[in-house]
């Protein structure tokens, strides 16, 4: 079987859907962003959101419901709450720049962090990794699911080389040490469920340190 | 109700032009009844689905310019609308997100033509919704209702979680054909 690459189809049917985990729907819509041929399917899985919407049974409303959202009608739509703008970055992919980021943080030569504001689920929350040309993360296993998306740049793991818009899902029984093939660097958002665990000695060096 | 037969679309064209009641209200009468169940089966209680279901009627005309009858039908762009709202309503910091989605595809090159028509044609759809399998139609159902996840769906069937996706997979792929055939033939 060759190397998937894109979020599986039932994946973005439930991104469509609307019931992935805001920090696994931020990394599919990444995808989405780069790769506009992947829409194809989450652009069908709103069709068929719309169908599904069609066939319902409709519900009866309150008396007056029309009558009262009519009256709302003319009232000035209300502000969206904002973002503070020097917190965000313009030059991230769209679903990205609405959020603000946390300050990059060291996480060993050539890797650096930080952390992407707001989509959150329990434990999983999204990140932002750039690696130097070159460089490695420290060799790890995964507490939960891991996606991640290339956004610049290119990485090559055990099974295969992510390169920009590239779409990756973390086998949680798989060591991951990804290694940088671009000559920039790489950046990638990912969303991690619980802490990344880094085996053997160097990992339990690591970790008072390390925290992703 | 027209926009049963696809007129829902026109409805919303002349909301976006002329800020027409008459057609927000037929509008009105058909959707929110039915924005309201799929809210119920999606977790809410019957009053805050009442709640979020007129809000949602309210989105609709005053996002209705940013609506593109060449990219989505009523029915899929109402549906997107009832989906982000639902999800800002659980107040999970990801409303930024999915705003992207409603311009369907704006900024985005256009997919090819048969199944990018297709799709906007809510009686294509909704025909090949009809020749899914009953496990795959199922399968594809559930996963828009209670936040189901498909480890839960595959709870609920009682059949494996691989089972699950495969049926979700091969449904996706066999609407995809049958909608770029239907609307290659149309055109």
């Amino acid at each position: 079987m060759s190397l998937r690459r894109l979020p599986s189809e039932e994946r973005l049917l439930a991104y469509a859907a609307g019931t992935l985990s805001p920090p696994e729907a931020v990394v599919v819509a990444t995808h989405l962003a780069l790769r506009p041929e992947t829409r194809v399917w989450s652009d069908l899985g709103q069709a068929v959101g719309g169908g599904v919407l069609e066939d319902l049974e409709p519900s009866a409303l309150d008396a007056g419901a029309l009558d009262k959202t009519l009256a709302l009608l003319d009232l000035p739509e209300p502000q969206e709450p904002t973002v503070r703008l020097d917190k965000t970055d313009p030059t991230l992919p769209a679903p990205l720049r609405g959020f603000e980021l946390g300050p990059w943080r060291w996480l060993g030569p050539g890797v650096r962090v930080r952390d992407v504001l707001g989509p959150r689920d329990g434990d999983c929350r999204v990140i932002l990794l750039k690696i130097a040309p070159g460089q490695s993360t420290p060799r790890h296993t995964h507490g939960g699911v891991e996606l991640t998306c290339v956004i610049e740049g290119a990485y090559a793991t055990e099974s295969g080389v992510f390169e920009e818009g590239d779409f990756e899902e973390a086998d949680p029984s798989v060591l991951h040490q990804p290694r940088v093939v671009s000559s920039k660097p790489c950046l990638c958002v990912a969303a991690l469920d619980g802490q990344i665990q880094l085996p053997g000695r160097m990992g339990k060096l690591l970790a008072p340190f390390v925290k992703l | 109700m027209n926009a049963a037969q696809g007129d829902g679309g026109a409805l919303i064209t002349r909301i976006a032009e002329t800020q027409d009641r008459a057609a927000f209200a037929e509008l009105f009468q058909h959707y929110a009844p039915r924005v309201k169940t799929l809210l119920v089966r999606s977790g809410s209680t019957p009053s805050a689905a009442e709640e979020l279901a007129q809000e949602v009627m309210l989105a609709v005309w005053r996002k209705a310019h940013y609506f593109d009858p060449k990219r989505a039908s009523a029915a899929a762009w109402i549906f997107t609308i009832a989906r982000n709202l639902r999800i800002d309503s659980l107040r999970r910091g990801s409303s930024a997100l999915y705003a992207v989605d409603l311009n369907l595809g704006a900024e985005e090159p256009p997919q090819p033509d048969a199944i990018l028509s297709g799709m906007q044609d809510a009686q294509i759809v909704r025909s090949a919704m009809q020749t899914l399998n009953p496990d795959q139609s199922q399968a594809i159902e559930m996963a828009f209702f209670q936040e189901q996840t498909h480890s839960q769906i595959s709870e609920a069937l009682g059949v494996p979680l691989g089972t699950v996706k495969a049926r979700i997979r091969f449904g996706m792929m066999k609407l995809r054909a049958f909608i770029e055939r239907e609307a290659g033939v149309a055109s």
